[in-house]
């Protein structure tokens, strides 16, 4: 479903790169931790999976195509195959509920119909039947992240993807959410979740791709998070 | 694709930056007012050569038989072939003369005629027994000088010959009149310029600001696959609001100063020159050559947005 072939990222200036000829696989339905302290490439492969940016050696496949060389006008069907969570949620704060998962329907031109539809089922998946005429102020921090991969998840994508999704939450709501995203993986979905969260890593177990200042330093099936940070 | 999202954005666009809108329809507003007016005394000054000639041009009318002018050149009546071709060749040998051109009597009272209709004074021509006819119309040459000073020698040489009515040389007064109108012309050009140019930065600047003021729903977009057109449309509707409201405001003053200021006003108390009419009014608003204000306003407004979004909402 993801495959980087030797890929490097340089960001321009001097320095090391971001990622330095990464070579990892990850099939579809797969739930993978991304790992790693800060500044060891996490965000950056993450992005190159949306097509944010392009390696600048090295190819990038999803979903069976390559994308660096993709055509700008072609990334936007790429991205409606993929999901994106955020620690700090970006949910449109003028918006209900309702209206923030809507949206990701609206902009991509689904009809009313569809929508109507689709969303209050992804809210009743997330757990927020009843919340949808709440603005996302009058929620709680898990609660909007449960708005957050519901808006995400609200289009079926094929690839989850997780930048810190429990950074801002407590142990017990993280708890809920690492639930919820293992849900959403029993459909099918592939989740790569990017985590310094070792208690989530080691007490929900899956495969775990370690990064240190841009190389793969770590790939196990089922493992913990393997150092303290 | 969901046009009621891209509405909704417009409407709330347009709301947030309405003051920023309002000073990019004013400013489109003036300055599409001066291009148009720029342009209108540009087809003024078209219209007044065509049928006066321009501070180059005299004109050589021939004798015609009965000549009102009752000068002893015509006293042999209708200018003869021989007559003819001594006057040709006068013209083409002085060397103050550039070129020169004839024009026949039927030429000539075509001319006069349009002339007549544009200032509804046409009744001469027209009827059972009309005053004006082409057998009376004389025929003439168009005579282009090297320079507008030196047209002595050859008016001299004209004057006398047996088959010349009369010599109209309005170099003087035609070239005052055409000064004024390249000084018009230009000067609301300028003018133009400059504002149409402050309108291409205000317009420029009202899409930074609804870009920072949209950047989370853009981002969001982005993410989810909306495609750069979808995200863009919004901010290309606002630009086409505001030009269409500023094209609007300018046509209408450009009908006034058309109907107030020429037909009502100028028409009247300066006849002896053909004016500007309606056809001339729409040349200004959907013209190409110069642009019209219709083309110009929505064009000075979507191209920087078009560049603009493709910079702040690319994929």
């Amino acid at each position: 479903m993801i495959r980087f072939e030797k890929v490097t990222k340089r960001y321009p200036g001097p320095g090391r790169p971001a990622l330095d000829q990464v070579t990892l696989d990850i099939d579809k339905g797969e739930f993978v931790y991304l790992v790693g302290t800060s500044g060891s490439g996490k965000s950056t492969a993450l992005r190159l999976v949306l097509r944010e940016l392009r390696p600048t050696t090295g190819r990038v496949h999803v979903a069976g195509k390559e994308i660096n060389r993709m055509a700008g006008w072609k990334v936007p069907r790429l991205r409606r195959q993929i999901g994106t969570v955020f620690q700090d949620f970006r949910l449109l704060p003028n918006k209900t509920v309702t209206e923030n998962v809507a949206f990701a329907q609206q902009v991509i031109g689904k009809s009313r119909r569809e929508i109507g539809k689709v969303v209050p089922e992804t809210l009743e998946l997330v757990g927020l039947k009843d919340k949808g005429d709440r603005m996302p102020d009058e929620l709680s921090g898990g609660e909007q992240q449960r708005v957050a991969i519901a808006r995400a998840f609200v289009n079926r994508p094929m690839i989850l993807i997780a930048d810190e999704p429990t950074g801002n939450l407590d142990p017990a709501t993280s708890a809920g959410i690492m639930n919820l995203l293992g849900d959403i993986n029993q459909t099918g979905t592939t989740v790569v979740m990017a985590t310094h969260d070792h208690g989530i890593v080691d007490q929900f177990t899956k495969r775990v791709i370690e990064l240190d200042h841009g190389k793969v330093v770590r790939d196990e099936a089922s493992g913990s998070y393997g150092f303290q940070h | 694709m969901q046009l009621r999202y891209v509405f909704t954005e417009l409407r709330t666009g347009l709301r947030r930056n309405l003051s920023m809108h309002l000073a990019v329809i004013l400013t489109l507003f003036v300055s599409l007012s001066l291009a148009g007016i720029g342009i209108l005394v540009q087809r003024e000054a078209t219209v007044a050569r065509d049928s006066l000639g321009d501070e180059l041009k005299i004109l050589v009318n021939l004798c015609t038989d009965d000549d009102p002018s009752h000068s002893p050149n015509c006293a042999s009546g209708e200018v003869t072939a021989d007559q003819q071709q001594r006057i040709e060749k006068e013209i083409a040998d002085s060397d103050e003369v550039a070129s020169s051109a004839f024009q026949s009597k039927q030429e000539g009272y075509d001319r006069a005629y349009e002339q007549a209709q544009r200032n509804n004074t046409q009744a001469a021509f027209e009827g059972p027994d009309p005053v004006v006819t082409v057998e009376r119309w004389p025929a003439a040459y168009w005579v282009t000088l090297k320079t507008p000073e030196r047209a002595d020698g050859i008016i001299s040489a004209l004057e006398g010959l047996d088959g010349v009515s009369v010599i109209k040389d309005q170099r003087k007064a035609l070239g005052q009149i055409f000064g004024i109108m390249t000084v018009l012309k230009y000067g609301s050009w300028i003018g133009a310029g400059f504002l149409l140019f402050a309108a291409l930065l205000q317009v420029t600047n009202t899409i930074r600001l609804a870009a920072l003021a949209r950047r989370r729903e853009i981002a969001i977009m982005r993410l989810v696959g909306a495609s750069t057109l979808y995200i863009a449309l919004p901010f290309l509707l606002e630009a086409l609001v505001a030009a269409v409201v500023g094209v609007a405001l300018a046509a209408g003053v450009l009908a006034a100063f058309q109907y107030w200021g020429v037909e009502k006003a100028l028409s009247d108390h300066v006849q002896f020159l053909p004016w500007v009419d309606w056809g001339d009014y729409t040349q200004a608003l959907i013209g190409l050559f110069p642009p019209g204000i219709v083309i110009l306003g929505p064009a000075l407004t979507l191209i920087p947005t078009l560049l603009l979004t493709r910079k702040y909402v690319k994929v």
